[in-house]
């Protein structure tokens, strides 16, 4: 008699547990649905053109007319001290009819795409002064250099260029980027003090 | 003479024994033995204990008149030879700054409880270390090389070490002072001496030895030690100069709690970040969390180490959250699983929401299992509010749901290039479903799910085209990403 009393008491135990346990999923599915709205922003508070990934993450330079007049370039700067060289706007090969046709990256003592760089140290890394030449970019008349910029180790050049020269004409500010170089914090103060703003560069180039 | 050594050196002698049988015990002894020990400025503990007598006769043992057969008592003592003071209860505290000249055993096992109660550790037992300087190891060696057949017969029988001497003169007046019994524990209550300053004279175990000036404190005895022309005489220190440094402390085994968090600010990183001595982000997980832990159980740090990461702008709302382990050092409580509820509790009510904390408990080795659950989770699954160029059609959902395990091929993102080696690195998204926001036709939420290890962010910017495919290359435009979370929940209803 008593046994069945203790069992009949033993399952309004567990079934409270039971309950209770229901009761805390389904207050934490409920957080969770006040939650997931969270993460559906209010359309109003957002830009019509939000700021890209290269204007949010890296510091915008121009090297004007480098070397010789018409050549500029931009360097994008990484907080983590990383620049990546590219052709700007307003460089002269653009000007010629037809655009970039070629782009060749055996210039110089070797082929810069050539290089394996490796390791977190990045080992192999060619050692190259800011006029050192990266690439020679053809268009139908003509060739032009373009130079590193910034002195420091060439990590990488852009191989989707051999095969998809386009990609400068396209988009030179991204896709068609040429080469990322890391430099010394040293070296970088020194060249930064020759580099443009943004707001500098389109004064000065009279772009919007 | 043979028999009466016999009886003395392996004698349990009753705690009843007067100084009166102190003496009774010395003369016991071989009397040239005891002669020559003692004109090498050996103390009678440790006297007492190359022979192998232990046992209360060592407490009564008064330091005012260290040799009972020595004419010439002094009341200041001369330091021994062999066990600079440690036996003789004389040293360098270093909480005191100065050297101290204890009576018995009893008097520095005070010292050592005081210490104890005043860091307020909680403990039930107590394992006892002691660290010598192995200069003393080094003289009771050359010791033992020593000249006298049946003097180095004694001394490989039944000597007892200084450290065991010490710890049997100490453990009991411990174990009454903190009032449990000492055991094999994590809890521990190191004795360290040491010896810094150089000693006057040279100890020489061998004619041929190099110069003089290494042997003091430093090289370790060599184990290949001539024998043969030994001269006892010449075996030891002239005399030592100072007694040891004496510095005593409690340390415990560390504790691992473990657990899950779910971060819920844009700003606030997972473990400390500083660069130039500033902090980037208002705070980090492994603050939040440690800093509590450290307060509950009294602890010296904590080391955190959780399965995974993410970036600081990436939050994790949803869902069961990132395991996570805690390792608190030197915790002066004994932590339990009701101090673990706290401590979840006084997280999870502060008021700025930043960070929360899910199952929180103690864990032993199965703790590390719990991690390798969350590294094992091969799929993870995110919300990303992504813009586009162009305005997105019927059909540029469909493609996008219609793409399963798509192979993704990321160059390291130049965003971590700086440190780690540049790889290509193949990933795979799973799925994929977009979800309108109302009001827009360029913004939108893009639930994935992706391989671990996958960077999610490149995969909607491309990275300047190292990424690709990326979310803007499939539709043919430019897309940005603007905001990110893991949600890490089951998402049937987008399977399909």
């Amino acid at each position: 008699m008593s046994n069945h009393v203790i069992e009949e008491s033993n399952s309004s135990a567990t079934k409270e547990l039971e309950q209770k346990q229901e009761k805390e999923k389904e207050e934490e599915e409920d957080e969770d649905d006040e939650l997931r709205k969270l993460l559906l922003p209010d359309v109003c508070n957002l830009p019509s053109v939000p700021p890209s990934a290269v204007e949010s993450n890296f510091a915008i330079y121009f090297a004007l007319d480098f070397m010789k007049p018409g050549h500029d370039q931009y360097v994008y700067r990484h907080a983590n001290g990383l620049c990546v060289i590219g052709l700007a706007p307003s460089h002269v090969s653009f000007k010629d009819e037809g655009g970039i046709t070629a782009i060749d990256f055996n210039v110089g003592k070797s082929d810069r795409s050539g290089v394996k760089v490796t390791g977190k140290r990045k080992k192999n890394a060619q050692h190259f002064e800011s006029n050192t030449a990266l690439c020679k970019v053809s268009t139908k008349n003509d060739s032009y250099i373009v130079r590193c910029c910034v002195k420091g180790s060439l990590l990488e050049v852009n191989q989707q260029l051999i095969k998809q020269p386009e990609l400068l004409n396209a988009s030179a500010d991204r896709e068609g980027y040429i080469a990322i170089i890391m430099p010394k914090p040293a070296d970088w103060l020194k060249i930064k003090a020759s580099l443009v703003s943004v707001e500098e560069y389109k004064k000065l180039r009279e772009v919007s | 003479m043979e028999q009466e050594e016999e009886k003395v050196s392996n004698a349990f002698i009753p705690s009843s024994l007067s100084s009166f049988d102190l003496e009774q015990v010395l003369h016991a002894l071989p009397s040239n033995a005891l002669n020559h020990l003692f004109s090498l400025g050996v103390c009678v503990r440790c006297v007492l204990r190359l022979f192998g007598i232990k046992g209360p006769i060592c407490a009564s043992v008064d330091n005012g008149s260290e040799n009972p057969l020595d004419s010439t008592t002094s009341n200041e003592a001369k330091l021994c030879n062999i066990c600079l003071g440690i036996l003789q209860f004389r040293f360098y505290d270093d909480r005191e700054k100065r050297v101290l000249q204890k009576d018995t055993a009893y008097d520095v096992a005070l010292l050592i409880a005081d210490m104890v109660k005043q860091e307020r550790y909680q403990f039930d037992t107590f394992s006892l270390e002691v660290s010598i300087p192995p200069l003393i190891l080094q003289n009771e060696t050359c010791l033992k090389y020593g000249s006298e057949p049946w003097f180095q017969e004694k001394l490989h029988t039944g000597c007892i070490s200084i450290k065991d001497a010490l710890k049997f003169s100490l453990i009991n007046p411990l174990e009454n002072l903190l009032g449990c019994k000492s055991s094999l524990c994590p809890f521990r209550i190191r004795l360290t001496y040491t010896h810094t300053k150089a000693l006057e004279g040279v100890a020489k175990c061998s004619e041929n030895d190099g110069s003089e000036s290494d042997l003091i404190g430093q090289r370790p005895l060599s184990s290949t030690v001539e024998i043969e022309s030994f001269d006892s005489s010449k075996l030891f220190l002239k005399s030592a100069s100072e007694p040891c440094h004496f510095s005593y402390n409690c340390s415990r085994t560390p504790f691992y709690f473990g657990g899950r968090y779910l971060k819920y600010s844009r700003n606030v990183s997972q473990t400390r970040w500083i660069i130039d001595d500033e902090r980037m982000g208002e705070a980090s997980v492994e603050e939040i969390i440690g800093t509590k832990v450290l307060q509950a159980c009294r602890g010296d740090n904590y080391k955190f180490h959780a399965a995974g990461r993410e970036d600081i702008d990436v939050v994790r709302m949803l869902g069961p959250g990132r395991p996570f382990i805690l390792e608190v050092q030197n915790t002066r409580l004994v932590p339990t699983e009701q101090c673990a509820n706290n401590i979840e509790k006084m997280i999870n009510e502060v008021e700025n929401k930043l960070v929360r904390v899910k199952n929180l408990k103690l864990v032993g080795s199965d703790g590390w299992n719990l991690m390798r659950e969350g590294e094992a989770e091969k799929q993870k699954q995110y919300a990303a509010l992504v813009w586009t160029s162009r305005p997105l059609k019927d059909e540029d959902f469909q493609q996008v749901s219609s793409l399963k395990d798509l192979k993704v091929v990321q160059r390291t993102p130049i965003r971590v290039l700086h440190r780690r080696s540049p790889l290509e690195r193949e990933k795979i998204i799973h799925w994929m479903k977009i979800e309108t926001v109302a009001g827009s036709s360029q913004y939108f939420l893009l639930h994935l799910c992706t391989q671990a290890g996958t960077y999610i962010k490149e995969f909607v910017h491309g990275d300047l085209g190292r990424t690709h495919p990326s979310i803007g290359s499939i539709l043919g435009c430019r897309a940005e990403i603007l905001q990110l979370d893991v949600t890490d929940i089951k998402m049937e209803c987008f399977l399909t």
